[in-house]
């Protein structure tokens, strides 16, 4: 790979045309919530920057997130984007591999140093030193340190490097960390999901490389113009919502009908995400638009929140799996029982001091 | 039976029209808040844009939260500047060592069976303003701020969501703090179980009129039998 190329070098030099390009520039912008006058800011960047150079590194993951991205159907052109960043380093997906992989990533912490995107897949083991994820002969938890030194920003890609997902998942044998827990002195973009959605992460990569600054942040580090509404409130299936229609089992009448899925434990209520506005796989569908409730993957700790299909979660209460209900009835069944033994011991000593007061009398 | 000796005016009309908001209030956010969480009335028949029956048992909800939060903050309001010395907060320290010590032991110990003689308060007795401190002070701050974090989420950016949004991240998400805001809504019938209890047993035990009280606010003192 050349080196100072621009994001349009690239893509006409794999034959996107001007158009096609311009398209791409417009797109981004209005998901990244841009005024139009500002999608012109974001071609002059992509024209005319050099491409800012991406280590994307991969920790404890499964992969998905970059599997969201090479399984697409046809090479939109996002997968062109994020190829080329795989380009500079990605142990995953660079035909180089080893000492030689390796020595890459050296030389761009070096050349590029204080200017360099971290992407961080998967999340840091760090039970007995990190030995349970080892990269390259060294655990991920050093080379995480090393790498982000000299990092300009850090990408959280996914729910294992922004909150933790299922490898931090109680009883979280191998200590996994999100990255947060363990770089605390970079900006952090989180981009959670499981995996996130390919516009999400060429949107934040996009607005870096345009304005050179992370993009606007809500409370748990993600991008606001991504993650600001829950997926509930662009759910196509709201109406229904709104009028008590509930599919209440996979099988009845009203999952043909495409109502609410809320009861089948749908946590689209509770989860911020851009599933409902954006859509996966160019558009084509996401999981409450193929009839599954959603399960909140891009939510901290969302294993640990589970069932899947239950509205109320389920959490351990005197040795047994129990929910909210359960135990505000054992509560309230308890109080009730200590008023009434409280009132038969009331009655009791009121017959026996009677009895006192008449044996005196 | 005893004569009435004495008539006190305990509970002025603000205290009681607080406590019969509140009692109402409770009840209904209790209910449409088990009813959100679990919709278990049949779907209505035709289309969807027909009906409102989900959003109107959320509408109401809301509703009364807003009435509760006003009707608690008057109730904040009268404590403090009321001027009412059976509604004021003046009595209740229990950051001082001193208010744990006798009156607060005897009244623990008369509940427990271990002394014969019932304290007699006019207002709320220490183990009392205790209860009412946890359950409904704490209890209903927890409920009013949680409530308005999630109700924040229907408008991002808004001023609930400015001004109470950051219990989010402090729950770690909006579906914990669901849970918690459901788990602990659960201290209210637990709380009025009690209290129904306690207020019975007071009237029947030290016949002061304490269950009408808080309809006509006078307690009444009656004659030691003989």
């Amino acid at each position: 790979m050349q080196s100072n190329q621009t994001f349009a070098d690239l893509f006409r030099s794999r034959g996107v045309s001007r158009r096609d390009f311009l398209k791409f520039c417009s797109l981004t912008s209005v998901y990244l919530g841009l005024s139009p006058s500002l999608a012109p800011s974001i071609v002059e960047a992509m024209e005319n920057k050099p491409r800012t150079p991406v280590l994307w590194i991969h920790g404890l993951e499964c992969t998905c997130c970059s599997e969201s991205f090479i399984r697409s159907s046809h090479p939109t052109i996002e997968d062109l984007l994020f190829n080329m960043i795989s380009l500079d380093y990605d142990d995953v997906l660079s035909a180089a591999a080893g000492h030689q992989l390796e020595a890459v990533r050296h030389k761009i912490m070096k050349e590029y140093k204080g200017k360099y995107i971290l992407a961080v897949e998967g999340n840091v083991s760090t039970k007995d030193d990190g030995v349970y994820c080892m990269v390259g002969g060294d655990s991920f938890l050093n080379i995480l340190k090393e790498t982000a030194a000299d990092a300009a920003a850090i990408i959280a890609w996914g729910s294992c490097a922004s909150f933790g997902c299922v490898q931090n998942a109680a009883p979280n044998p191998s200590g996994a960390a999100p990255v947060s827990d363990i770089i605390k002195d970079k900006p952090i973009v989180k981009v959670p999901g499981c995996p996130p959605i390919s516009e999400v992460m060429t949107g934040v990569i996009a607005h870096f490389h345009t304005f050179g600054t992370l993009p606007e942040l809500d409370r748990l580090g993600r991008p606001k113009a991504f993650y600001n509404t829950r997926i509930h409130d662009k759910c196509y299936r709201r109406a229904f919502f709104d009028a008590g229609m509930f599919v209440r089992s996979f099988d009845d009448d009203a999952t043909r009908k495409g109502w609410c899925l809320y009861k089948m434990g749908c946590k689209g209520p509770t989860t911020y995400n851009s599933c409902s506005k954006i859509q996966w796989n160019g558009g084509t569908s996401f999981p409450i638009g193929s009839g599954h409730p959603c399960i909140g993957c891009s939510e901290p700790n969302f294993w640990d929140k589970g069932p899947f299909y239950s509205r109320l979660a389920e959490v351990p209460f005197l040795g047994s799996d129990s929910n909210a209900d359960k135990i505000g009835m054992v509560a309230v069944g308890a109080a009730a029982a200590g008023a009434a033994a409280h009132a038969a011991v009331t009655a009791v000593k009121k017959a026996q001091s009677d009895k006192l007061g008449n044996d005196k009398a | 039976m005893g004569r009435i000796i004495e008539e006190i005016y305990v509970w002025r009309l603000p205290v009681r029209f607080y406590h019969w908001i509140n009692a109402l209030c409770m009840v209904v956010l209790f209910a449409t808040g088990l009813y959100i969480a679990a919709p278990v009335l049949n779907p209505p028949l035709g289309e969807a844009v027909w009906y409102k029956g989900m959003g109107w048992w959320r509408y109401l909800h809301f509703a009364f939260a807003f009435i509760f939060i006003a009707n608690f903050l008057f109730r904040l309001y009268w404590a403090l500047f009321g001027g009412d010395r059976y509604a004021r907060f003046g009595g209740f320290r229990p950051w001082s060592p001193e208010w744990w010590g006798k009156p607060f032991r005897e009244q623990v110990e008369s509940y427990l069976f271990l002394r014969s003689d019932e304290p007699n308060y006019v207002g709320h007795n220490p183990v009392a303003a205790l209860a009412h401190f946890i359950f409904i002070f704490c209890g209903s701050t927890f409920m009013i701020f949680s409530g308005l974090a999630m109700y924040g989420e229907n408008n991002p950016g808004g001023f609930n969501g400015v001004w109470f949004g950051w219990l989010i991240p402090l729950f770690g998400g909006s579906y914990s703090l669901h849970f918690a805001h459901h788990l602990l809504s659960w201290i209210f019938p637990v709380y009025v179980i009690m209290h129904l209890y306690a207020v019975f047993r007071h009237d029947i035990v030290d016949r002061t009129s304490v269950t009408s009280s808080i309809i006509t606010g006078y307690k009444h003192k009656v004659e030691e039998e003989p």
